[in-house]
Formats: structure tokens, C-alpha cells, sequence
């Protein structure tokens, strides 16, 4: 009899020395999973001190003026309104040229002299407008026939020629205004929308639209390539937060307000944007302060229950 | 059989000194092979291959590299199983083989198949097998660092970049070599590149492509070696040299002629040294920096190898530049001694204290100090039991020794043998004729060699069902079993050759056996107990089971612990970051962390690994990092008393201050062990198989939704496989067409554009960067100037990325994990307040009821409960058939199923002193208690058959049965108190002591020193007057 109570005791022992059940790291995972359980209204109290270890910018939402733009690159062309073309009057031979080509002519100005094959009289060839020479045809001795002696270009004034791609047609209208940037030299000016062609190209499936822009110190040399961006809107917004303030909570835009209880995600819905700037259509009150800089750490607390190391 | 071994080591006792002496010379060698590390290696026999695939998405990887390689390795003889991670630009498959399967073999096998799959790989696709290592590999980390005011030789200060340099040219070849090393591994700082930027407007306005400008670099850089010629017989070698060497000699290469004017790179693009897209980075400090990683050979010497890499890297940090140095941050060496010095202080000390116990009571120094000899005797001959069965030296199968029972059979030997000795001379009133002896140690000997070998053989029975445990549990504790059951046998083959054999030699003349003072009070005290004991014995025995019941309600509601916690005095912190954390938003959240540990004056460096190092050992994705908390020795605290968990848990505080991590903290080997071993840690995981990540996920989430409903269930999670931000540039195929474009003239720009494309090397000696074309950075910055980048077209012009194709910011997978073949989704939960194996049973049914999977689409079910299930089938078949052994043993060795059954019911109360020991300190129940509960009950058996057998001897003599008992227990009290002492003083030190590693011996001491105190008492009061009720009545 007490064989079989020792021989029980003794399994007893053996079997919860070695079978207990293993305590594992899944607590610690257990009570991080917390961060979520509420979905209604999580807020995320921070201290001051934690809110500046952790670089978390305050700001308040209020107005702003969004600049829409888009980007396009453009080939600098001399303005072709303001291109001469300079032939012979009478037929003759060029007696003189006394203009070189890249010469800067005034309005009226001798550009060469022709002797008329009819009346044998010599008679000067003048620019019809203030420019520069570029390109010149005419030496002593040549006959004039037809052709284009001089050209003169006015490039106080230049053209960008953009190419317009459909899925930007409609946006882009004349009087718009317009940045341009070498990309070279880094030069920028600014110049409007003069002209947007209503027929494209079917070579290249673009629409060609053209910038006027002010030359007037030389910068701008016809060829050259240059990015350009069009100001498509701009408009004072009345209510916009910085976009480094959205952050992706639950499938959609979200910014993280500031309460009496802590940082709280809030869905908006977004309207125009630019490259800094982002309307709030709704979700967001005037004055309310938000996080800007590094709110993805708010995003990061409130999901960190989520994150897990699975191999 | 054994007699005739008596016979013949008293007989030929030189001989015998001789082969012990041979025994401690073989000790010794092997004990310079003997792998020494602080706890046991419990990695599965695995082979990592890792293939980078720069750019590829994780679907892709896991379609074009995982399932190829998967499919390759399939059906490899010894497999085990399979998993794999698809992740960005990375396919991992683990290849885990059966327990005991040659690792090279194992490699080789895998290398042969690969080969043949490296045909349906994608080009530059190159699978390679992870170093040899196991998860005590990672044995030395080192920083690289750079002083303020130092400068590189063209006088900018040191910046990761070039410390890198400085670590993948300098130290790391350097490091490879020492011996043991398999690998050095990087993670941090930049790989150095030269970065070629085009500028598309200018691309445009030339009309090149950068495919272009990546042909020109590739024909204009390259060295030939063109034969040779012979003049005057003489022999010129010809070679024509034309690899660019610097970022100049880059920006001269010509791309075109646009009009008779050569355009070179300069024109087009920026060249610049420039930073890699990395996959990880690593912090110290709150800094960038760089760190190293060595990783030793499967097999190795941990502290051999670690003391050679920390040799080398002083002598490396001799050559480095001013002010540049490498600093150790973590030394596995440390711990290693650390635990060491543990052992062996606990060893000396008890062995100190054996030694004074047997001089007190056996009043007799050379028989004092013979029967201590046995201890460092044994001790060697483990050692090369241990080398020979590849078991390493370490805090588990070194903590399990007890000396007590390895000195026991010696100890009752001797006293014997003396005692005999001094009654032969007492009884011839002279010295004894060496034949005299020798006759008289051998029947001496021969008295009490039953107990010692029954004792022997019982602890090893206990120890059988240990032996039989598999998977984690195995590689921990099988050690431990196996080192006791060699030592053992070690202590048994001593104490029957060597013993006898010594005390023949060593004891002659005048023994001297001085009943002393302790041992005459002890018998005086003992007369009249054991008369008491022989008079109440009926409510004695019922107090005795009465007593025995109660331990067994405490034991039954004692914490328990499967695994005991190994301190390694550091920490490790896995921070965790919401996926899709990008690396550089995870490295500054990093910093945050580590800047707000800096004032906690226990820590001696902060260092972390975030994301992926260079050898993907451990993939991480780059929201998560581990960190590594140094802690410096315990002197240089202001509170050196301070408990390692309450220091854990101030630094848990401050890190749960910092928002937007998550943690687990763990300590260093600890988290490698759980990264390498993986699977699925929680009680219960639910596998599902199947082919789409949708519908694997709504599944997942169905199982979920049922787990969570059943009773017991707790923290039930579904793996986390979807949440990577992807954006997909999806080619629109009929703008493409208007435009004459290919789908690959989009990918192609917009791969080089982000990814950037290799475009030949830079080479300065052994050293070379990658030559990279790629968009400058403020184009590939924002999704809206990537949806504009131009795409050239053939006719000239060009055509913005958002023409022809869709962008659509989606969350994407993350990652996708397949086990044997197949995508697999994890749906785990932890079970609280329930037995496993119902809960379990219920999940199964009400999932089958309520789950309805599509076709193709299969359950498995794993997780912790499968291992505590086969263990628990295993230990209720081997626990009652090894106490039947036992029981037939004691049958055997008396003859009598009484008395057998008398020895046996010592047991239960011996063990009773342990649980009543672990209880009052505190400490849970866990396998290093259960062991001592084994050697407890060896113990408790050893006793009871010394003293049964003196009865029992008495008895045959023809004493009355009152009077064999009583003399039997007055002439036995010395041995058992012997015993007693000797064990429990022996573990003595190890109960008591606090430093590195004492915390896994603490247990078994504890329950050893309470065990023996109540088995002494059952012996010597219980045991007498059970004897008498069990005959009284015959």
C-alpha cells in the first residue's frame, strides 16, 4: 500500500518538476498589444520633456496660401514676334555689309548697302527693329535675289516652348504665371503663359504652350533647356496644416491634435496641396494645435502594438 | 564480477595508481579540448541561405529566388523542415535538419543542390549559405570610433563612410584570419560608392539616356592585358591600363558627340562620393557608428577564439590611423569567466568543506584526504567522458554536479574500511601483516559496495527520463543528465578500484581512528531519540505522511519554471517600430533611446543594431533594432548590491518614457537564441497554408476571431504580414503604345532612377567601391517629383513617369513566410488558467465547426504545446517504468520486496525537505530543482540501504530484531551523518552564493541541502521503526 502512495508521490513530483508549463516572453507582447485595444479615442499623453526629446513640433492650424504647381521642362526659342527678317528692297549687289552677326542693331540702322540691278542706285538696308544680328547672308559682291540678308532678333523678350502632356491640358491656361530655372547657371525669372496651342502634336502626344519671359539682361539663350514650373492655383486656403503633419492612420490622412489629454489621431479630409502646404476640408477646427515636425513617432506610439518580429 | 574487480585493485593496487594516473593525464589533455561557454547551445542544426536581391519587392523575391530555392533544397536526406522570408531585396530559407545530422554534410548537400538552382535564379542573384555558426556564435562585438580631431589623409574628419572603409578593408580581412572565426559581419556606416547623378533636363537636352551614361562608364573603365611581344630576345609584356581611379578621371569619360563636341560625364551628371542605400545601420551611445561582429566556428572554444579576436583587434589597433580606435564592446570571454569563476568557487569551496567534514568525523588525515581526492579524480575523468560525447563545459552541465554524491560512495567505504582496520588492530593488539590488510580493507569493501552502486544506479535511472527529452528542452538539459550519470560512474569506478586500492596502500601502520568529540555527542544523543523512535513509531510514521501529504499540497501550488533564467549580467532590448518605420526615422528613434539611458551610472555602453547587417543572419526589417546594454562591473556601481530585475525594470521606465517603440527585453544569447530557434514561441500557433496572402489573412483573422472566444485564451495575435507602404508604378499599356515605349524602358529608368545602377568599380589595391548611376536626391525625394521624372522616347523628347503609368501609395506585404514549400500565416495564443491539452482539443474542434477554408488551403497546429505533449507522453511512460527499475533494483538487491520497499519509501520524505527548502526561499520549481529532487532521491536511497543492510546483517548473525536495529543505527549513524554533511555542505557555497551563473545552481542546492536534512531524519527516526512494525509482524 505505501508503495503505490510513494509511487505516486514520487510521479507527482517528477511530473511537476518537469512539465510545468513555460513561461514565455508573451506577457511583455500581451500588455504592449494595450496601445490599441481602444480605437474610439486613443489619445497619447506626452510630457513636455518626452515631447522635446522626441522633437515633436507644435503648431497651430489657421490659413495659408497654397501655391499649385506643376512642373514642365522647357526649350528656350527667341520671341518669333519679335524675329526680322531683313531681305533687299530692289535686287542688287551688296556693296557693303557693314553688320556682323551677334552686332547689336538699333531701329533704322544700316545694316548694308545694294546697288539696284534697275536704277543702278545704291540704297541701304536698315533693321527694322532694335536687336541683335543672327544670321547673315549678304557679302560685298553677292547678288540679293530673294533671299534673307539679315536676321535680326529682339531677345530683350524670350520664348519657352513647353510641352504639354494631356493629363495637363486642362490645367494649364493663358495668363498663368510662370517659374523658370536654368539648370545650369541656376538662374530663375519669372514669365506668363501667352499662348497654349489648340491643336497638338500626334508625334509626341503633346500640346505645345508658350511662356513669355523678360530677357532683358541676356540670360536666357534661345536652345538652351530649362525646367520650368506653372503656377496652376493659388489661393489662400482657409484652413491648412504643414504636410509633414500627415500621416497615414487607418488607411487614411490623418493629423495629430493636440488636447487637454494628449496628442489624438484625427481623420481629414485634404484639398489642395503644394509642396508645403495642405488644405483641411474637415476634421480640423481653426486654432487647434497639431503635430508637424516628427509626428510619425505619434504614429509610431499609437501602433506599436502592431509591430512584431516574425521570422 | 565486481568482487574480482576488488580483488584485483587491492591485489595489483600499483597498477591501479597506475591507470589513475594515466586517467588524470588523459583528464588533462582533454580538458585543453573542452569546449568552455557560459550556457548550452540550444540551436537546431540549421543552414541559412541568404539571397540578396537589390530592388526586388517581397513578392518578387519570393517568386523568383525563395520558391526556386525552396524547391531545390526539397527532399534532402535528414530534412527536418523548411521556412523562408521573402522581404525586401532579401530571400532567407532556412534549412533546419534533424537533431545529430553533420553540419558539413549538411552544408554540402544543400551547396550541390543549389547549384543547380542557381540556373533559374535572376542574374546577380547569388544564394549564399550564412556562416557556420551556431547561436553562441556571435562572440565579440567591436566599434569602430574616430576621435573629434581626427582627419583622413585629405583632411576631412572621420565620417561613417570612411570608418567603414576602415572596417570592410582594414580590420575585417585582418579578423577573418584569426583561427575559429568562420565570420566577421558588418552592420553601420556607408559603404563607400561613387555616385554618378544625372541631371535629367540635361539627359534631355542631349538626348541621352542613362543607359547611355551606364555604357560609357562600363567601356571606359576597365584594364586589358594584351600578351606580349618579343624584340631582341627579349619578352615585353603588353597591357593597356584604363580603370578610372578617381572621381576626376570619372567625369572625363566621354558619353557622346553631339555635334563634333564630345559630352562627357561632367557635363551631364554630378560625380561625388556618395552613401549606399542601406539596409541597416547601427548606434552607440546615441551615435552612429559602426559595428563588427565575429562570429566563431560551430564548435570552437568560445574563450580561446574571443581572446585571440580581442588579441588581434589590439594588435590591428596599433596600425590604424591617429585616432581612430576599436573598442570591444561586448567579450563573450567576460561572461564566460564570469560564470567560470562561479563554478570553480563553488567547487572549491564545497570541495573545502567536504574535506573538513571527512577530517572531523573520520578523525584521520590521509583517509580524509583520499576520500577528497575523488572528487578532482572524477573531475577529470568527466572531462573526458565530456570531450569524447561532445558535451561542452557550461553553467547547466557543470551546475548539476554534486559532490556529495560523487565523494558518497568513497566516503561510506573508507569509514568502513577504517573502521574495520582499527577493530582488526584493536581486536590483534598489533599492526596488521600487509595479507591481514589486504584481506580486511577487501571485505570491508565488499560490506558496503551495494549501497554506493545501488545509490549510483538509482540517481542514473532518474536521470533516464531527461535523457529522453527532444527539441529545446533537450539540448538544455540532456547535458546536464549526461554529465551527472559520467560523473557517477566516474565517482563508482574510483570508489571500487582506486579506493580500496589507496586505503591499502595509504593506511598502514597505526590506523588512527579517533572517535571525536561531534561524532561520541552525536551517538549520545542518538541513544535515547532512537529509543523514542522505537517506542512511538506508530504516530511517528503517521506524522511522517501526514508530513509528506502536506509537501505535496505545497509542491502542487508552487510557481513553476521550465527553463530556468540564465543572468548574463547585460541586456538586450529589442525595440520594436510600427512597419514601415523607415531606417532613418528608426535610427534617430534609436538615438532617442539610447540618449535617454545615458545618466543611468550602471550602464557601460549603450549599442544597437538596426535592420539588416551586411550577412543577413538576422533579417530584421529596418523598424526594428537590438539593442545591447553593457552593464560595468558591479564594483563601479553606486549601489553594488542592487538586484539585476530592479535594474531592469529603472531601465524600463525610462525607455517606456520615449514614445513610439515597443520592447522586449531580454539579454544578449538569450534573444540570439530566440531569433535562431524561432518557429512559433507561443502555447498554441495555428499554421495556415495556402496561396493568397488575401485570403490567408481573412482566414487568419476568421481562426481569431474563434480562438478568442474560447475559454482560457490570451494575447491571441495573427502574424503581421501586410502595413509596408508599397507604391506601384503600374505601367499603363496604352499610353505606352502612343508613345512607342516598352514596359522595360519605364522600369529601367525608374529602377536606376530610385535603386540606382552598378555601373563597374573604382579600385584603390585591394580595396573597390561600386560606381552607382543614380537620380540626385532632391529628385527622388517626394512621390510628386517622381511621378514626374521624364522616361526619354525613342524619337527624341520625353514623356513624365505619370503619363504612362499609375502610381498608387498602397499598403503592401511586408513579408511573406512560408513554411515547407507554402505561404504560411501564423495565428498564435497563449493559454492562462486552463490545461493545455483541452484547450487545445476545443480550438481544433470548434475551428474545424466554424472555419471554413477554401480548397487548397490546409490547418496545422504547432507551438509550444506539441513540445510540452511529447515531453509529457514521454516522462508518464519512463517515470513509472523507471521507479519499477529502481524498485526491481532495490528487489535485486535484498531479496526481499519488504525491504525494498522499506529503502524506497525513504523518498517521498526526502523530498519533502526540498519542497519545504524551495518554498521557504522562494524559489520556483523548475528542471535544475527537479534534478536536485533525482539526487535527492539517491541520497535517500543510499541511506536507507546502508542502514537496512546493517540490520540486515545483524539480523542474519542471529541478533534479536530490537537489538539489530539498534546497533545496526548506532554503528550506521556515522556514515549517514557523513553523508549527510558531506552534501549538504558541498552545496553549501552554491546555495548561497550570488555572482554570475549562481542563479541556475541556486535551486538545485537549495532542494539538495533541504532534502538531506529531512531524509537524515527519516533515516535515522523513521526508518527504524518502520523496519521494526514491517517485521514485527512477519
Amino acid at each position: 500500500m505505501s508503495t503505490r502512495l510513494l509511487l505516486l508521490t514520487l510521479t507527482a513530483f517528477a511530473l511537476s518538476a518537469c512539465e510545468g508549463p513555460a513561461p514565455t516572453a508573451q506577457s511583455d507582447a500581451a500588455h504592449a498589444e494595450a496601445g490599441h485595444d481602444d480605437d474610439s479615442n486613443p489619445h497619447i499623453a506626452l510630457s513636455p520633456e518626452q515631447r522635446e526629446a522626441a522633437g515633436i513640433a507644435v503648431a497651430d492650424a489657421g490659413p495659408a496660401v497654397i501655391r499649385e504647381t506643376l512642373p514642365l521642362y522647357g526649350v528656350v526659342a527667341p520671341n518669333a514676334e519679335r524675329m526680322r527678317d531683313v531681305g533687299a528692297r530692289f535686287p542688287g549687289v551688296i556693296r557693303s555689309a557693314t553688320k556682323q552677326i551677334g552686332d547689336p542693331v538699333r531701329a533704322g540702322e544700316t545694316l548694308a548697302t545694294v546697288e539696284s540691278n534697275e536704277s543702278l542706285q545704291t540704297y541701304a538696308v536698315v533693321a527694322p527693329l532694335a536687336g541683335v544680328v543672327t544670321a547673315r547672308h549678304a557679302n560685298p559682291g553677292e547678288q540679293t535675289g530673294d533671299k534673307v540678308l539679315f536676321t535680326i532678333a529682339d531677345l530683350s523678350t524670350v520664348w519657352v516652348e513647353l510641352a504639354l502632356f494631356p493629363r495637363d491640358v486642362s490645367k494649364v491656361r493663358v495668363g498663368q504665371q510662370v517659374r523658370v530655372r536654368s539648370t545650369d547657371t541656376g538662374h530663375a525669372g519669372d514669365g506668363r503663359i501667352v499662348y497654349v496651342a489648340p491643336f497638338g502634336s500626334s508625334n509626341n502626344q503633346t500640346l505645345s504652350a508658350r511662356v513669355l519671359l523678360d530677357n532683358a539682361e541676356r540670360r536666357w539663350t534661345p536652345g538652351l533647356y530649362v525646367s520650368t514650373a506653372v503656377t496652376l492655383r493659388e489661393a489662400q486656403a482657409p484652413l491648412a496644416v504643414r504636410n509633414d503633419a500627415l500621416q497615414t492612420v487607418a488607411g487614411g490622412p490623418s493629423v495629430f491634435v493636440l488636447g487637454d489629454e494628449g496628442f489624438e489621431p484625427r481623420a481629414v479630409r485634404i484639398g489642395r496641396a503644394d509642396a508645403e502646404w495642405s488644405e483641411v476640408l474637415e476634421g480640423l477646427h481653426p486654432g487647434e494645435r497639431y503635430a508637424t515636425t516628427n509626428s510619425f513617432i505619434l504614429k509610431a506610439e499609437l501602433g506599436k502594438g502592431e509591430a512584431g518580429h516574425d521570422h | 564480477m565486481i568482487e574480482a574487480l576488488l580483488r584485483f585493485a587491492i591485489a595489483r593496487r600499483w597498477v591501479v595508481l597506475f591507470l589513475v594516473a594515466l586517467a588524470v593525464g588523459v583528464g588533462l589533455w582533454s580538458y585543453q579540448r573542452l569546449p568552455i561557454d557560459a550556457v548550452p547551445d540550444i540551436t537546431n542544426v540549421q543552414v541559412q541561405i541568404n539571397t540578396e536581391a537589390q530592388g526586388y519587392s517581397p513578392l518578387e523575391v519570393e517568386q523568383r529566388i525563395t520558391y526556386p530555392v525552396e524547391v531545390a533544397i526539397a527532399g534532402l536526406p535528414h530534412l527536418e523542415y523548411t521556412r523562408s522570408l521573402s522581404r525586401y531585396g532579401l530571400s532567407q530559407v532556412t534549412v533546419v535538419f534533424e537533431d545529430g545530422t553533420d553540419i558539413y554534410f549538411a552544408r554540402n548537400l544543400i551547396n550541390e543542390r543549389l547549384q543547380q538552382a542557381k540556373g533559374q535564379l535572376p542574374a546577380g542573384a547569388e544564394p549564399e549559405m550564412g556562416p557556420i555558426a551556431t547561436g553562441l556564435g556571435e562572440i565579440f562585438l567591436y566599434t569602430v570610433h574616430a576621435d573629434n580631431n581626427a582627419r583622413q589623409p585629405d583632411g576631412r574628419p572621420y565620417d561613417a563612410t570612411a570608418l567603414r572603409t576602415l572596417q570592410d578593408w582594414v580590420i575585417r580581412p585582418q579578423l577573418r584570419q584569426v583561427p575559429g572565426v568562420t565570420e566577421v559581419n558588418t552592420i553601420g556606416g556607408y559603404e563607400r560608392e561613387f555616385h554618378v547623378t544625372p541631371d535629367p533636363a540635361r539627359l534631355l537636352a542631349f538626348g541621352l539616356s542613362f543607359d547611355d551614361v551606364v555604357g560609357a562608364l562600363a567601356r571606359n573603365n576597365a584594364s586589358v592585358g594584351a600578351g606580349y611581344v618579343e624584340r631582341n630576345g627579349e619578352q615585353y609584356l603588353i597591357r593597356s591600363p584604363g580603370q578610372v581611379t578617381d572621381i576626376p578621371s570619372i567625369g572625363e569619360i566621354i558619353v557622346a558627340h553631339r555635334g563634333g563636341v564630345p559630352v562627357t560625364i561632367r557635363d551631364v551628371a554630378e560625380v561625388a562620393y556618395g552613401k549606399q542605400l542601406r539596409t541597416g545601420a547601427a548606434t552607440r551611445d546615441g551615435e552612429e557608428a559602426v559595428l563588427g561582429t565575429a562570429v566563431m566556428l560551430i564548435g570552437e572554444n568560445s574563450r580561446t577564439v574571443s581572446r585571440a579576436i580581442a588579441a588581434k583587434l589590439a594588435e590591428i589597433g596599433q596600425t590604424l590611423p591617429a585616432g581612430i580606435t576599436a573598442d570591444a564592446v561586448y567579450d563573450r570571454t567576460t561572461l564566460v569567466e564570469k560564470t567560470i569563476a562561479t563554478v570553480q568557487k563553488n567547487l572549491l569551496e564545497g570541495a573545502v568543506l567536504v574535506i573538513a567534514v571527512l577530517l572531523v568525523m573520520l578523525g584521520n588525515v590521509r583517509a580524509a584526504l583520499l576520500t577528497a581526492a575523488v572528487i578532482p579524480l572524477s573531475m577529470l575523468m568527466l572531462v573526458t567522458g565530456m570531450v569524447e560525447t561532445q558535451v561542452s563545459a557550461n553553467l547547466m552541465s557543470l551546475g548539476a554536479l554534486d559532490f556529495g554524491l560523487i565523494v558518497d560512495g568513497a566516503v561510506i567505504i573508507v569509514e568502513n574500511c577504517l573502521r574495520r582496520l582499527a577493530e582488526e588492530q584493536h581486536r590483534t593488539g598489533r599492526l596488521l601483516a600487509t595479507e591481514e590488510r589486504l584481506h580486511t580493507v577487501f571485505a570491508a569493501t565488499r560490506e558496503v559496495f551495494t549501497p554506493s552502486l545501488v545509490s549510483v544506479l538509482v540517481v542514473i535511472l532518474v536521470n533516464l527520463p531527461i535523457l529522453a527529452l527532444t527539441g529545446v528542452e533537450g539540448r538544455m538539459f540532456r547535458p546536464m543528465a549526461l554529465t551527472v550519470i559520467m560523473a557517477l560512474i566516474a565517482a563508482l569506478i574510483l570508489s571500487l578500484t582506486f579506493v580500496p586500492a589507496a586505503v591499502a596502500l595509504l593506511l598502514r601502520g597505526r590506523v588512527e581512528e579517533k572517535e571525536n568529540a561531534i561524532v561520541r555527542g552525536a551517538r549520545r544523543a542518538y541513544a535515547p531519540v532512537l529509543d523514542m523512535a522505537l517506542r512511538f513509531r506508530a504516530p511517528i510514521l503517521a506524522g511522517a505522511v501526514a508530513f509528506v501529504v502536506l509537501c505535496a499540497w505545497i509542491g502542487s501550488r508552487m510557481g513553476t519554471e521550465f527553463i530556468p533564467h540564465l543572468d548574463e549580467g547585460d541586456l538586450a532590448v529589442q525595440a520594436l517600430r510600427v512597419p514601415g518605420t523607415s531606417l532613418t526615422q528608426s535610427l534617430e528613434m534609436q538615438f532617442q533611446l539610447e540618449r535617454a539611458l545615458r545618466d543611468v551610472p550602471e550602464i557601460a555602453t549603450f549599442f544597437s543594431r538596426v535592420g539588416t547587417a551586411e550577412v543577413a543572419t538576422d533579417p530584421m526589417p529596418p523598424n526594428i533594432s537590438d539593442g545591447y546594454i553593457m552593464m560595468k562591473d558591479r564594483s563601479a556601481w553606486p549601489d553594488p548590491g542592487k538586484s539585476q530585475e530592479a535594474l531592469a525594470r529603472e531601465i524600463e521606465t525610462k525607455l517606456e518614457a520615449v514614445p513610439g517603440n515597443a520592447f522586449e527585453i531580454s539579454q544578449p544569447i538569450q534573444l540570439r537564441f530566440n531569433e535562431l530557434i524561432s518557429g512559433v514561441r507561443s502555447d498554441l500557433g495555428v499554421k495556415i497554408y495556402g496561396d493568397d496572402l488575401g485570403q490567408l489573412l481573412a482566414s487568419g483573422n476568421e481562426v481569431a476571431r474563434v480562438l478568442a472566444g474560447i475559454e482560457g485564451a490570451e494575447g491571441v495575435k495573427v502574424e503581421q504580414v501586410a502595413g509596408l507602404p508599397v507604391l506601384s508604378v503600374v505601367p499603363n499599356r496604352a499610353s505606352l503604345y502612343r508613345y512607342g515605349l516598352n514596359v522595360a524602358d519605364v522600369q529601367d529608368v525608374l529602377a536606376a532612377a530610385t535603386g540606382g545602377e552598378q555601373a563597374g568599380q573604382v579600385f584603390e589595391g585591394d580595396r573597390r567601391f561600386n560606381i552607382v548611376v543614380r537620380l540626385p536626391e532632391q529628385l527622388r525625394g517626394d512621390i510628386a517629383t517622381l511621378s514626374r521624372l521624364p522616361i526619354p522616347l525613342p524619337q527624341g523628347g520625353y514623356v513624365p513617369l505619370s503619363e504612362v503609368a499609375t502610381l498608387d501609395l498602397a499598403p503592401g506585404p511586408n513579408q511573406v513566410s512560408r513554411e515547407n514549400g507554402k505561404r504560411r500565416l501564423v495565428v498564435t495564443t497563449n493559454v492562462r488558467g486552463r490545461d493545455l491539452g483541452g484547450f487545445v482539443a476545443e480550438a481544433r474542434e470548434r475551428i474545424a465547426q466554424q472555419v471554413t477554408l477554401p480548397s487548397g488551403y490546409w490547418l496545422d497546429y504547432g507551438g509550444t504545446f506539441e513540445q510540452l505533449q511529447s515531453a509529457s507522453q514521454r516522462l508518464t511512460l519512463l517515470v513509472p517504468v523507471t521507479l519499477a527499475m529502481i524498485f526491481a533494483l532495490l528487489l535485486m538487491t535484498f531479496g526481499s520486496a519488504k525491504d525494498a520497499a522499506l529503502v524506497f519509501s525513504g523518498v517521498p520524505l526526502a523530498l519533502t525537505g526540498g519542497v519545504i527548502a524551495l518554498a521557504l526561499r522562494g524559489i520556483p520549481l523548475s528542471i535544475t530543482a527537479g534534478i536536485g529532487f533525482i539526487t535527492l532521491s539517491g541520497v535517500a536511497v543510499l541511506t536507507g540501504v546502508v542502514m537496512v543492510s546493517a540490520f540486515r546483517d545483524r539480523l542474519a548473525n542471529g541478533a534479536s530484531l530490537e537489538d539489530a536495529i539498534r546497533e545496526g543505527a548506532m554503528l550506521r549513524l556515522r556514515p549517514i551523518l557523513m553523508v549527510a554533511l558531506v552534501a549538504a555542505l558541498g552545496f553549501l557555497p552554491m546555495a548561497l552564493n550570488t555572482s554570475t551563473g549562481a542563479e541556475v545552481q541556486r535551486p538545485l542546492a537549495t532542494v539538495v541541502i533541504g532534502g538531506i536534512v529531512s531524509s537524515t531524519l527519516l533515516t535515522l527516526l523513521v526508518l527504524p521503526g518502520l523496519y521494526r512494525m514491517a517485521w514485527r509482524r512477519a
